[in-house]
């Protein structure tokens, strides 16, 4: 059975809700390009946007068509994402992760640094932690509600750290192809670098 | 004068006397609403320099959450951070700059770790190995 790999990527409300939707965004359409089956979508579960809540963006990836379409919320991800490393000093952002799992942050610090904040039971399953200095590349691109809560989105998708996460998750994980990430993303030189200077750290 | 009033005057209990300017306090450690710890969600953390501080209380007045607190017997300032998120109101007021915003992690502890926001136990099985 082909398997569905599942996004989940964290962000804080309002002020990086656009960035952590192009992320996803930017994955799947990336993964479109090389013709798998894709889905990307927010949480609709338990919050709502205010400013700095933490908030989730889902995304899944299928060789083949994916199966449960309609269930809103990834239990099990495979992948998880963090545009804000202060996240994980409050909330467990690994919760139900998948064996062999990655962990992408958007810090300056080193991935040992922030490995403190993982449980023990899933610091056992991750394969890889890895930051990125996203803001440093390309900072948060949202200054009004374009494109947030089913309104147009009239800037282009990718445009800020969004674009450089996905470059990350896409070099750690490599469930996409660069050029693929490249095509999808507004700011190809944020997602190049992105893919490029991404801090990788294998933990088995 | 007093003793002729004493008569009309009532001794009001310790727990039903009125707060500072009637702001009823933030909630204790994982109190009346453990799932709506919003400590969380701060990145910057407020941070007093009590050399600075003249307890004009302002940043009591300010604090949406009531997250500021007078300790040490009424003469310092401090924060509940179980529940501050972080919003910064407390700086913008303080008429002598006495409060500073610190970034989180450069801090070890402080903040109430959860293992997930609003978690039912119809869905905690869907987490399970």
């Amino acid at each position: 059975m082909a398997k569905t790999i599942e996004v989940t990527v964290w962000a804080t409300g309002v002020v990086q809700d656009k960035e952590g939707r192009d992320v996803c965004l930017v994955l799947t359409e990336a993964a479109n390009q090389e013709g798998k089956f894709t889905q990307a979508f927010d949480n609709y579960v338990d919050l709502p946007d205010r400013i700095n809540v933490q908030v989730r963006k889902y995304a899944r990836i299928s060789d083949t068509e994916i199966e449960n379409k309609f269930e809103y919320e990834n239990h099990r991800p495979n992948i998880i994402g963090v545009t804000e490393a202060t996240i994980m000093k409050g909330i467990n952002v690994c919760k139900g992760l998948q064996e062999g799992g990655f962990l992408v942050i958007n810090t300056t610090k080193d991935p040992e640094a922030l490995l403190k904040y993982v449980p023990e039971k899933e610091r056992k399953k991750l394969k890889a932690v890895a930051t990125i200095d996203a803001i440093g590349i390309a900072p948060e691109q949202l200054i009004d509600y374009s494109g947030a809560e089913g309104a147009e989105d009239v800037s282009a998708i990718g445009a800020g750290l969004g674009s450089v996460m996905a470059g990350a998750i896409a070099a750690v994980s490599g469930i996409v192809k660069k050029e693929s990430i490249l095509a999808a993303a507004a700011n190809r030189t944020a997602a190049k670098r992105g893919y490029d200077e991404v801090k990788i750290k294998v933990l088995k | 004068m007093k003793e002729r009033y004493k008569k009309y005057t009532v001794d009001i209990p310790e727990d039903m006397k009125i707060p500072y300017a009637c702001i009823v306090e933030s909630p204790k450690v994982n109190g009346e609403q453990p799932q709506m710890l919003t400590g969380g969600w701060r990145i910057y953390r407020p941070v007093v320099d009590h050399d600075k501080c003249v307890l004009c209380k302002s940043c009591i007045l300010a604090c949406p959450d009531a997250t500021v607190l007078l300790v040490d017997g009424g003469q310092k300032i401090g924060f509940n951070l179980d529940y501050c998120k972080g919003c910064g109101l407390c700086t913008w007021v303080c008429p002598v700059n006495a409060i500073d915003r610190v970034p989180e992690l450069d801090f070890e502890d402080g903040v109430p770790f959860q293992d997930a926001l609003f978690l039912l136990p119809h869905v905690e099985r869907l987490y399970a190995d």
